[in-house]
């Protein structure tokens, strides 16, 4: 019994420790890196060009009350059928430009550039 | 004046006992729901008769766009609280859906897809038409209108995705 009590001074001192530290790693993590957004609404991609850099990820989200795709044309990324309100994310590993349409509705067209 | 233009715009040729007016919010409500269950219905019609892949992957897209309109279009007049109204467009158009279907039961193989295609090139003609002359300009509602114009570049996609099908399917016949 006496053990047992003893060794709650260390449990808590653990428990504080990893309050205190836990946020600066996820700072650390998480900030090199951007997020960008392109909203797909009306059967258009929105903007219809970005630029990012190796590394950001594009978040595109389908505004439509019917699905889309973003698939590359020279099909380096596909999302396949992304539902109504749903969204997919992409990170860009290589530089290039790389133009893509959505295979459902082939008058919509985007560019993505990776610096 | 602007209805009568629109029910001869739908190309059904009825045009008696349409009021002078534009058409009202719930009644514009009731030409949307109708219009795309009309090309619903001769979606499933199609999945289940055609052999031709492109025919029925065109079919299922105007199957899954229009579905997604109509429940964006119920919800909207549901939180609005406009209860469609039925009127003689809507009511035309659902005669002349029941028409298409009617005609196209009794079709096979390429001259069911010809007939499909065609209706649905001149379909969605119609109805951009309709959307620019009667619809969004009559709609009152700001979210209403809002809508029809979201979703006004879905019906040029299918247009343009028919026509080109249309073009395939005549090289080769």
């Amino acid at each position: 019994m006496l053990k047992t009590n003893a060794a709650w001074p260390y449990i808590l001192l653990a428990a504080v420790s990893t309050m205190r530290f836990a946020p600066a790693l996820a700072d650390t993590a998480a900030q090199p890196e951007h997020t960008h957004q392109v909203v797909i609404e009306a059967v258009r991609f929105e903007p219809l060009d970005l630029t990012v850099k190796v590394g950001d990820t594009v978040v595109w989200i389908n505004h439509d009350p019917f699905p889309h795709t973003v698939t590359a044309v020279g099909k380096q990324f596909d999302s396949h059928e992304i539902a109504s309100g749903r969204s997919w994310k992409y990170t860009a590993r290589k530089a290039g430009v790389f133009a893509y349409t959505c295979t459902l509705h082939a008058n919509m067209l985007g560019t993505l550039r990776v610096d | 004046m602007k209805l009568i233009g629109f029910v001869m715009a739908m190309g059904l040729g009825v045009a008696a006992a349409v009021p002078a007016a534009g058409p009202t919010d719930p009644q514009i409500a009731a030409i949307v729901v109708t219009a795309n269950q009309v090309d619903i219905d001769a979606g499933k019609l199609t999945i289940a008769t055609t052999h031709t892949q492109d025919v029925r992957e065109f079919a299922q897209r105007m199957i899954t766009d229009h579905t997604g309109v109509n429940k964006s279009a119920v919800d909207l007049v549901t939180k609005l609280k406009v209860t469609p109204q039925d009127n003689p467009t809507s009511q035309s158009l659902k005669a002349g859906g029941e028409e298409n279907l009617k005609n196209l039961k009794t079709l096979k193989g390429a001259a069911f897809d010809k007939a499909y295609i065609d209706h649905e090139v001149a379909y969605h003609e119609q109805v951009l038409d309709a959307l620019d002359k009667v619809l969004i300009p009559n709609a009152s509602n700001a979210e209403l209108k809002a809508l029809l114009v979201q979703v006004r570049p879905a019906f040029v996609a299918h247009l343009e995705h028919a026509k080109k099908i249309q073009t395939a399917l005549a090289a080769k016949s």
